[in-house]
């Protein structure tokens, strides 16, 4: 085992003899658990690179790094490595997200040992006393296993949201984690850094995600995507989610990508941005399964199951008129479709006299109301009886619970 | 979960609720796709008066946090000992402070990132110790401060120094790492508006406004040995390293995007103006008062007090004593606070109030003895308060530059700051503050030495 800050102080030799000062190595993020070294980069008479295959062995006693020869060294102006992952110039000194603790720590030392003739990144030293020994110039020991982040729960960022969109190296294992622990792992590191992250998962995940954040960092975050990623996660999001966002987002950049948004989607957002976000209609969602009254039950699950397979979570089946008039007939929920006989119709079916909310009532008073009502979730309904949307008992929850309750931490500089 | 089948709820009056809103939220007018909607549910930004106080923030706070008990003790020294004649300083400083608050909270709204924290990545480990270094004497020196305010305030309450400076450590300590902080915070907040009776006392203390003016625009330099001191104190007071510290993280912590960074810019000016214009009043206050009655050394809180007689009379030892607590506590609280998670950021340690000592123990350490110690060197028995007061600003005066150059570098990075590096304008004004700061400092260094020769 040795630590990097003591393994840069080596000298590259080759087998003629000639020397060379080491500068940096750069790692194969994307080959293994434990990313290998991939090559040397020193300085003789200019700097330069060698592959690991050149490297013959590393002696410690001696503080060298044997390589075949230098003169088969790559200037390093030939083949730039920008999209490679240097340890001094990138990972040294910087934040590393710990994945199985949730929060970034700093790399204060990186431990490499040799294994099955690689040299593996194995794990950052986060402690102060790594700082110390650093300073310390090799003369306070070269480490101890204590406080070392296995490199196996480590996402290595960059803090630059370009470089995920570029291609660079990355290991690609923050998409294990559900969308909260993300997000509360976003809350975390600076706002780049977050960027970056959200353009390196997939769309389905990211915008999960985005929808979990808290609301500045929300702002911060999708504000340094490429409006082509903007409008993608904006389609995947719920529509009350991105109708939220984009609120925050200011009238010209809302319109901006209110305008990218495919038609559905838009109309959809659009019709949620009509309400004060105050209101009803403004915590409510229009994402709703719908049905009309005219079916019977088993017709009825036959028009759903198309719409049923997308896995936001259904509880409410709307009874209306028309899929064009929405006139709110009543509910039923899944379970009753399920129980009930295939040619039953639904009129008979259904539950009439639901209590409804007006879509301009203040949101205090429309999420009160869904608590009191013990209900997954009321309907908005309009005055002529068209049905608007629905304030899930999610929705009144965030609208209830004081700051403290959504996972705010409380501000250091005030 | 069952649906309950109800008699249809007439909802209450929304026709009420409606009315309130559609006047409070007009919305916005959009054409999307050529087809016009009005969307209450965005908001356009304030114009006007109105539109100004809401850019009121971090900017506000930062900068008006030099006008603490080392800022009132120095501004009083140098308006009964030297009149208006600093005032020029001042005057050139408000430039100063608001370019480098801006540059801060630019720095802060471009990266994300505290300043310590972009030191650690871009110069590395060695210069982030140095600037730690500073960071915790400067710091820890204006934290001295504050528990001295705490005790000369006390004093005029004639409370015991002894009994309020420990009794204000212990309850700052809990409230602060416990994080009930913003509780107790509003009450001395309020108190410091006591201070408010400064700009009154220079209306009724009837200052001869054409020498107000004099001094303002016509520098005067002196020979005199005090005269180098009181001017680095001046600069060291009022563009106190920690004021930045405090400007980019609370701008980073804000969650500025930096697509929406115009504000904040705003912001820190406006800061700095309202800040330096507070340290106006007093030293002009303490001008036509102090010095006219023959006080030219402000030795104790009572010598500053009575600058505020013209507005308060003879309330002016209370209202002064009210308003030194406020500030001095305020302070005592967010600085130790605001320090420690400055230097455990550059070190990559948890950090934030609500947590314990298992988890962020190099934190709470460093917070812990910020306070602790802070308040025992205020205690330290026949230590002269208020010239304590004035040297630390000398310190912060001299730390000064070593932090203004990593400004200065990481903002003209286009590595870190992209679009929102300096432009020529920011950078003459930059390193020409840099240079000012510098050769004062350094003309009282040389002093200092070829005074001590002899």
């Amino acid at each position: 085992m040795v630590m990097f800050s003591h393994l840069r102080r080596f000298t590259v030799r080759d087998e003629h003899g000639a020397d060379a000062s080491l500068r940096d190595l750069s790692v194969d993020l994307s080959a293994h658990d434990y990313p290998p070294v991939a090559r040397i980069i020193f300085r003789h008479n200019q700097r330069a690179h060698l592959g690991w295959e050149e490297v013959r062995r590393i002696d410690l006693r001696q503080r060298r790094i044997i390589v075949s020869d230098l003169a088969r060294a790559t200037p390093l102006a030939d083949e730039p490595l920008e999209k490679s992952a240097l340890l001094d110039r990138d990972v040294l000194d910087a934040l590393v997200l710990d994945l199985a603790n949730r929060h970034s720590m700093r790399a204060n030392d990186l431990w490499l040992e040799e294994h099955d003739g690689k040299l593996e990144l194995r794990a950052a030293d986060i402690s102060a006393w790594a700082v110390v020994r650093r300073l310390g110039n090799g003369l306070l020991g070269h480490g101890s296993h204590r406080h070392l982040l296995d490199w196996q729960d480590v996402e290595f960022l960059r803090g630059d949201p370009s470089a995920a969109r570029g291609g660079h190296d990355y290991h690609h294992r923050v998409a294990s984690l559900q969308p909260s622990e993300i997000a509360r792992l976003l809350d975390a590191v600076p706002y780049l850094h977050a960027a970056e992250l959200l353009e390196l998962v997939d769309k389905e995940l990211a915008a999960d995600t985005l929808e979990v954040m808290r609301p500045e960092r929300q702002v911060q975050v999708f504000e340094e995507l490429m409006q082509e990623r903007r409008i993608g996660l904006l389609r995947l999001m719920a529509p009350d989610h991105a109708a939220d966002l984009l609120a925050r987002l200011g009238p010209d950049r809302a319109r901006d990508d209110l305008e990218a948004l495919p038609k559905q989607q838009r109309e959809r957002v659009l019709e949620l941005l009509r309400y004060p976000d105050n209101s009803a209609g403004g915590i409510m969602t229009n994402d709703l399964v719908l049905v009309e009254s005219h079916l019977r039950v088993g017709e009825a699950r036959d028009a759903l199951r198309e719409r049923l397979l997308k896995p936001d979570f259904v509880y409410y089946v709307y009874v209306v008129d028309s899929l064009e008039a929405r006139r709110l007939e009543g509910v039923v929920t899944l379970r009753d479709l399920l129980v009930a006989e295939p040619h039953d119709g639904l009129r008979e079916t259904m539950r009439r006299g639901v209590a409804i909310l007006d879509p301009l009532m203040s949101a205090d008073a429309a999420a009160h109301r869904v608590a009191d009502q013990h209900l997954a979730a009321l309907p908005v309904v309009d005055k002529d009886g068209r049905l608007l949307g629905t304030v899930t008992a999610d929705a009144a929850l965030l609208q209830l619970a004081p700051a403290s309750m959504r996972g705010a931490e409380p501000r250091v500089f005030t | 979960m069952t649906l309950r089948t109800e008699e249809r709820l007439a909802t209450p009056a929304p026709e009420l609720d409606l009315a309130r809103m559609l006047e409070r939220r007009r919305g916005v007018r959009l054409s999307i796709r050529g087809r016009n909607v009005t969307l209450r549910g965005l908001s356009a930004p304030r114009s006007g008066v109105l539109g100004l106080l809401t850019l009121l923030g971090p900017g506000l706070i930062a900068a008006t946090a030099g006008d603490d008990a080392g800022g009132i003790a120095t501004y009083s020294q140098v308006g009964a000992k030297y009149g208006y004649d600093l005032l020029w300083v001042l005057l050139i400083v408000t430039i100063t402070l608001a370019a480098i608050q801006e540059m801060a909270a630019r720095l802060g709204a471009a990266t994300g990132r505290g300043l310590l924290d972009l030191v650690r990545e871009h110069f590395g480990i060695g210069w982030t110790l140095l600037m730690v270094v500073v960071v915790l004497v400067a710091n820890g020196g204006v934290i001295v401060t504050e528990f001295a305010g705490i005790a000369a305030a006390s004093e005029l309450f004639g409370i015991s120094r002894y009994i309020a400076v420990p009794l204000c450590a212990l309850v700052m300590w809990y409230s602060v790492s416990r994080g009930s902080y913003a509780a107790v915070e509003k009450v001395f907040l309020v108190m410091t508006l006591a201070f408010f009776a400064y700009p009154a006392s220079v209306v009724l203390g009837h200052p001869d406004w054409g020498a107000v003016l004099h001094g303002t625009f016509v520098p005067t330099l002196s020979r005199e040995s005090g005269y180098l001191p009181m001017l680095v104190a001046l600069i060291g007071t009022t563009v106190t390293p920690y004021m930045q510290l405090f400007q980019q993280s609370s701008v980073v912590e804000k969650g500025v995007a930096r697509r929406h960074y115009g504000e904040e810019r705003t912001d820190a000016y406006l800061g700095a103006i309202i800040s330096n214009l507070i340290a106006a009043c007093i030293i002009i206050a303490a001008a036509a008062t102090l010095r006219v009655a023959g006080i030219t050394e402000v030795q104790t809180a009572q010598d500053a007090a009575a600058a505020l007689e013209p507005a308060a009379g003879k309330a002016a030892q209370a209202l002064f004593a009210i308003g030194l607590l406020g500030a001095s506590i305020l302070a005592a609280g967010v600085l130790p606070l605001a320090t420690a998670y400055s230097v455990s950021e550059a070190f990559g340690f948890r950090k934030g109030v609500n947590l314990d000592f298992r988890r962020a123990p190099f934190f709470l350490t460093i917070f812990s003895v910020l306070i602790f110690v802070g308040a025992a060197v205020a205690l330290l028995p026949g230590i002269p308060l208020f010239q304590l007061l004035i040297g630390i600003q000398v310190l912060n005066g001299v730390l000064l530059p070593s932090e203004l150059v990593f400004i200065m570098l990481l903002i003209n990075n286009r590595r870190v700051v992209g679009d929102l590096r300096n432009g020529l304008g920011n950078n003459i004004v930059g390193w020409g503050s840099l240079g000012l700061v510098s050769t004062a400092v350094g003309a009282l260094l040389l002093n200092q030495v070829f005074g001590f020769m002899g």
